[in-house]
Parts: C-alpha cells; structure tokens; sequence
C-alpha cells in the first residue's frame, strides 16, 4: 500500500474545462478525452499533499484555499490524475514487428513497432497507433491479444464494461470495434490460441478459466471452461495457451472461495445472491481462505472440474501475486509477471511443486516496478511495467540484477505513476494527513 | 503477504488506534494493517473462517468510541457486527439479515455513535428492492426494518457506492455512482432473457450522471433531496464509487472510476467549526 500521495495540479482541471466545445454539455467521453489531451500538454504537473512526503524535486503549486459554487458545480482543489498510459497487457507480433499494450489508466490500446524504445533515452516513444475513445469500448482493459494471420487486435475489459471488443490491424482513434463479445465479470487474462480459432479468458471470482471461439461475438457463450475445487485456481489472473504442448497455464493470487460462494459472475447484480439461488439451504461453513500463489498448467483440452496437470507453488519458488504469464514454446520456459516483488521468475516449463525459479530477474538496475504483463518473441522478454511508466525489453537469457536492453516510455523518464487502478473507495488517515486508496 | 486483493471495494481508517481496515471479497477476509503499513507488509489481524459469516465483504466502518467493527456484505445479503480487535474465525456479536432488512448488494457502511445510528447504502434491480440508504439503530440486530429509508427521484439516487459519515454534523456523504450495471451472466446462456439486438451501457455512456450527495443521519427520510451536492461539469466527476473527508481542512474527497483519479473540493461549510459551537446536524446545509 503506497504511502506517498502525489497530486495534480488544479492548474491542469483548469486548462481541460477551457479546452470543451462552447455552447453544448460535455459528455462523461468528451470531458475524459479532453482532460487527457490537456493534461498531457500540461507535463503532468505534479505537487504533493500538503503535509506530506515532500521529499524529492516535485514541484510545488499553490493551492487554492477555497472553492465554493451554488449548487455544487465546483471545480476541485486537488486533483490526482496521472495524465499518462500505463502499461497493463502485452502482446507481440513478430511476424510484423509490432507490439501492443493495453492501457489501463487512459483507456486506450498501444501499437508500437517492437523495436521501439532505447536503453538511454529519457522520452516517451511515439506509438503507431491509439485506440481510444468512447465508441470503442475500451475501459479497464487489461489482456491483449494480436491475431496477424488475421489482422485482429483483441483486449479484455477486467471490470465495469465486462466486454471484449476486437479490432482491425490497422484501427486507430476513436473506433468502433468489428466485434464485441459479453464476458464474464472480472475476466483478466486472454490466452489466444490461433491454431485452435480459439482464445481462454482467465476470470477472477468464480476461480475460472471460459474459453470462446475465436470469432465470438455479443451474447455467444464459452465453448467449454474448467472451474470446481479440484482447479485449484484462486483468483486467476494470467494466462496462457501454449499450443505446442497443448497446455494452459494460469497464474492464480491466491483469494479463494469456494464454489457455494460463487454466487454470480457479475458483481453487478442483486439477483444472484446464495438466498435466492437456494433459499435459506446453504452451508454457513462454506467460506474464503488464502492459499499460496501459485501457476497452475491444464491440459489443453480440460473441460470442467479438473485437476491441474501441475503447479508451481511455494516459498522456495517465490511466486508472489502473479499476474501476466508466457510459455516460451521453442526453449520450454514459463515466464511470470511477479507482480508481489517486483520481479520476472522464468521456471522449466515442466516445474512442478516448490521449485526454485532457473532464473529471476530482480533488482535497482532492472528497471521492474508493479510487472503486469510479459511476452516473449525473437529472444527477447516484454514486461508491462504498471508502477513507471514504461515496457521493459529483456534479452530471453537475462537474470539477476541487470539492466534492460531496450527501455520504452509512454511518459517523460522521471514522471510518476498514481497507481490508481479502478479506484471505488477512499479514507483518510487524520494522523498522517494522507488519503488512502485501495485499488 | 497483505493477503489484500486487487478487488477491494471498501476502506477504513480508525484514528483512536491508529489501524487501517480494508474487506477481502475474493477471498472472504476483512484485514488491518497498522497505519503506518507500507509496502509488502502483512496484516496485523485478519478475520477469516468457518464462523465468521464472511461471504463476500465489500465494505467496512469502524465504531471507535464502542470498539465495534461493521462490515457489509452483500454475498448473504447482511450486516456483520465484530468485536474491534477480532481476529481468526471470530463469530460476529451482531448481524443484520433478513427480508425486513431491505438489505441486497450493500456496498457502503458507516455508523454514527454519538446518535447510534448505522447507515447503509444498498442497491437492486430487484422488483420492490430499494436502492438507496437505510437507517438503522446502531445496535440492531436479525431482521430487523430499517428505521428510516432515503430513495426516491427527488434523492437522485439510481445507484450508489460507498458512504462516510461525520459524527460530529450527522453528515452521510455517499458516493452516488449512477452508471449502469449489466445483467447477470449466465455461463451457459450469457445474458438470457435479453433481446439479441440489445446493446449494453458502453462504459463510456453510462447513463446519468453521479455526484456526491449529503443528507442528515437523523432528520433525512424518505425520497429526500440531498442537503449538499458536488456534481457537475465544473466538479471534474462523472462516476464517483467513493467519499471521504477531512474535516480539519473543510475537504470532500473523491475517487472517480472513470477518470481512474481522485478529486478533492473544499467544502469548509458542511464541517464542524473550529472555535465555533458545535455545528449541529440542523446547520447542513439544504443546497
């Protein structure tokens, strides 16, 4: 939980409200894509909260000591919104040296040539294309898939849209998307498996994984999924079809609840709750409890309440809530986003049980801050890097404290991220004068 | 080792103690930290188990003045009272459940000890269901009917999130979100029941628009209009999920999801005065 609190600047609301179209109510899309714009241009001014950590060289601006307006119609003293991307997915064309990255803060895709990005250079990388808008559907996207065979862009909304949407090669702005498919809510990873026509959504609460055809659109429902107690999955997150061997593996936090408990797959909706599902006949000892992370690797056709073919899990394989995973197929490596302590741990594909990482890359030098997505192509390890504003590339056989081949930047090197990552609730610690937010 | 999970939809701060309190939904916990707590740091208590009644815990307050933790958890649709300083598979001492309740997906609580009041905000597309904030005794329990209910057009409530509660001024500030929700998705029949032509609220047109309302704890019933009202072009927010304060600095604070951002306003005259009597609850203001 991050203590320090960093701020934009009320400066920054300011210059997006003079930015609107005159003589017509902004939509939530306009204010959203105009802030964006002005922000950006702004630098992403940044302050600290008064009273807090006010160490480093953030400049300070003054702040307001008063907004009031009839109605409530007020503009904020302090605003914290990071006007920049921040990394999420990532997935790699090496068949036409693309690369691209969902973006979880401004709600935009990223294309990228994969050569993009320098080991020394301090600022942001131009991006071939930016899906983003509010015809797209793109929101609080979190896997990405390309299909270059044909032509096909895919992400996954992790929470509120609970869609997701597809788009052609070379779309870009404010797009619609050619298809959008219904999911479940919380699906985080896509595993696209191009051989099959199909792609695998990991999906967070009902410990699952949902696989869909690959042309799947509107309401179609999943061909087959593998859910149930002998999965051992627990709020899975990454995920990977590796169709060499005609596996699935999963990267699973550990939040587990059992399947009694599983009342619905979406949180949206009062209906499903266990009274209604089966009156007042249910377990009151059926309840949650944390298990160790773990990666956990299906057979490619499992279908239904099946145990794990294996699973990597343990303190001696330092698995930590992991998030984005990848099979490389030819060199028969499984590499995994260790979100928990900022590091990439690469395993034999076939670990199994608590065995120790072939190699981590960890330490200052790396670069590795809140790992979200990885991918592996051409010899070279991607790493969506949520907590700083950048991709970091890799090469495959890297390990321990070293520094990346190639650093891509969607921000200025120096600007700070908020973390924010669908923000639904706050409190404030009165001793520390700091406004704490879950994410 | 924060067995925290990325899905935590509710937060506390205890000052007396100096602890902060989030819920667990993924895994069925309520955790507490110490208010220092930084980084990979792990909880000082966490309550979890069989006897606990946890299902789905979206939303925590704490009552510092009777040591009690409240806990909304919209999984068995109800209420849990803790002992503040539960730990393990502690059995509630309270809990709130049953059709007389009103209560279906609770996702905000707060409670008021200086006029025993527990207030919390619940929503439902349910025919008969109410959507909106429910008053109750501070020390209610089983199925017991809220004492009071604000909804209605007039309280421009469609849907809501999480609430705070000044107990100095009997404030509720709630987060009213009003985007909307989809339908249930049924694996095997996604979104049965609906047209197939139908197109779902984009999360980029999400119906009307939210604001952070305040009512009174005590007076306010029925389809009450807000006393209080941050919403608008000028506000910056389109969907709050969550609410805060800090009343030393007159501060409403307020993290918006569609913005991924958070936003504070200066609002010094809904806050007990420094120096000033008592600003009562009868001072809120009605916009």
């Amino acid at each position: 939980m991050s203590r320090r609190i960093v701020l934009t600047s009320a400066v920054v609301a300011g210059m997006w409200l003079v930015a609107m179209p005159a003589g017509r109510a902004p939509s939530a899309a306009d204010v959203f894509v105009a802030t964006t714009e002005a922000a950006e241009n702004a630098d992403g001014a940044m302050c600290m909260m008064p009273g807090g950590d006010a160490s480093g060289d953030d400049q300070q601006i003054a702040i307001p000591t008063r907004s009031d307006a009839e109605r409530g119609d007020l503009p904020p003293v302090r605003m914290v919104v990071d006007p920049y991307p921040s990394f999420n997915g990532v997935a790699v064309d090496a068949t036409n040296d693309l690369v691209m990255m969902s973006d979880t803060n401004r709600k935009s895709l990223l294309i990228y040539d994969r050569a993009a990005g320098s080991a020394t250079s301090k600022q942001a990388a131009m991006a071939k294309q930016q899906i983003m808008g509010p015809d797209t559907g793109v929101g609080f996207v979190a896997g990405v898939a390309m299909d270059p065979a044909h032509r096909e862009l895919f992400t996954v909304n992790n929470d509120v849209e609970d869609r997701l949407v597809v788009f052609d090669y070379d779309a870009r702005g404010n797009v619609t998307p050619k298809r959008l498919l219904y999911v479940p809510h919380q699906s985080w990873g896509i595993a696209f498996a191009p051989r099959r026509g199909v792609m695998a959504l990991s999906v967070q609460t009902p410990n699952m994984y949902v696989v869909f055809g690959r042309e799947a659109t509107k309401f179609d429902a999943p061909i087959r999924s593998v859910r149930g107690p002998k999965t051992a999955m627990a709020d899975p997150h990454g995920i990977y079809f590796d169709e060499t061997h005609n596996e699935v593996v999963v990267a699973n936090h550990g939040n587990f609840r059992p399947g009694e408990l599983i009342t619905s797959y979406t949180a949206y909706d009062a209906r499903e709750s266990r009274q209604e599902r089966s009156g007042n006949a249910f377990d009151e000892s059926a309840r949650g409890r944390f298990v160790p992370s773990s990666i956990t690797v299906y057979d490619g056709d499992a279908t239904g309440d099946v145990a794990p073919l294996r699973a990597i899990q343990g303190p001696t394989s330092q698995i930590d809530w992991p998030m984005g995973v990848a099979v490389d197929e030819i060199n028969n490596e499984i590499v995994v986003a260790n979100n928990g302590d900022n590091s990439i741990l690469i395993f034999p594909r076939t670990a199994n049980g608590d065995m120790q990482p072939r190699r981590v890359i960890r330490g200052p030098l790396t670069g590795i801050k809140g790992p979200m997505g990885v991918a592996i192509a051409k010899d070279e390890i991607w790493v969506a890097n949520f907590g700083d504003h950048t991709a970091l590339v890799f090469p495959r056989l890297a390990g321990g404290n070293v520094a990346p081949r190639r650093i891509l930047r969607n921000a200025p090197a120096g600007k700070e991220t908020s973390g924010f990552g669908n923000p639904y609730a706050v409190a404030y610690d009165t001793k520390r004068r700091e406004v704490l937010v879950p994410n | 080792m924060t067995h925290l999970s990325r899905t935590t939809h509710g937060i506390a701060y205890d000052a007396t103690n100096d602890e902060i309190v989030a819920p667990n939904p993924l895994a069925a916990a309520i955790v507490t930290f110490r208010g220092g707590a930084t980084g990979e740091e792990a909880p000082t208590r966490t309550i979890q188990g069989a006897r606990t009644g946890l299902s789905r815990p979206e939303t925590v307050a704490v009552d510092e003045k009777n040591n009690e933790l409240f806990v909304g958890d919209p999984g068995d649709r109800r209420v849990l009272v803790y002992k503040r300083d539960a730990d393990g598979d502690a059995k509630p001492v309270r809990t709130i459940q049953g059709p007389k309740t009103k209560l279906l997906q609770v996702v905000g609580i707060a409670v008021d000890p200086k006029r025993d009041v527990l207030v919390v905000s619940t929503y439902s597309r349910l025919p008969g269901g109410v959507t909106g904030l429910l008053m109750f005794g501070r020390t209610d329990q089983g199925d017991v009917a809220p004492r009071r209910v604000i909804a209605g057009p007039k309280s421009g409530i469609t849907r809501l999130r999480q609430i705070a509660l000044d107990p100095e001024t009997g404030a509720i500030y709630a987060a009213v979100i009003n985007n909307e929700y989809l339908p249930p998705y049924d694996i095997d029949h996604p979104r049965r029941g609906l047209d197939p032509g139908v197109e779902l609220p984009s999360p980029w047109n999400t119906g009307t628009e939210g604001f952070i309302g305040v009512w009174d704890d005590e007076k306010d019933d029925g389809d009450a209009p807000p006393r209080s009202i941050i919403k608008g072009r000028s506000t910056g927010i389109v969907h709050p999920a969550g609410v805060t304060f800090n009343a030393r600095d007159g501060e409403v604070i307020a993290p918006d999801a569609v913005w991924n951002g958070l936003f504070t306003f200066l609002k010094p005259e809904l806050f007990a005065q420094p120096g000033l009597p008592e600003r009562g609850r009868n001072e809120i203001p009605v916009r």
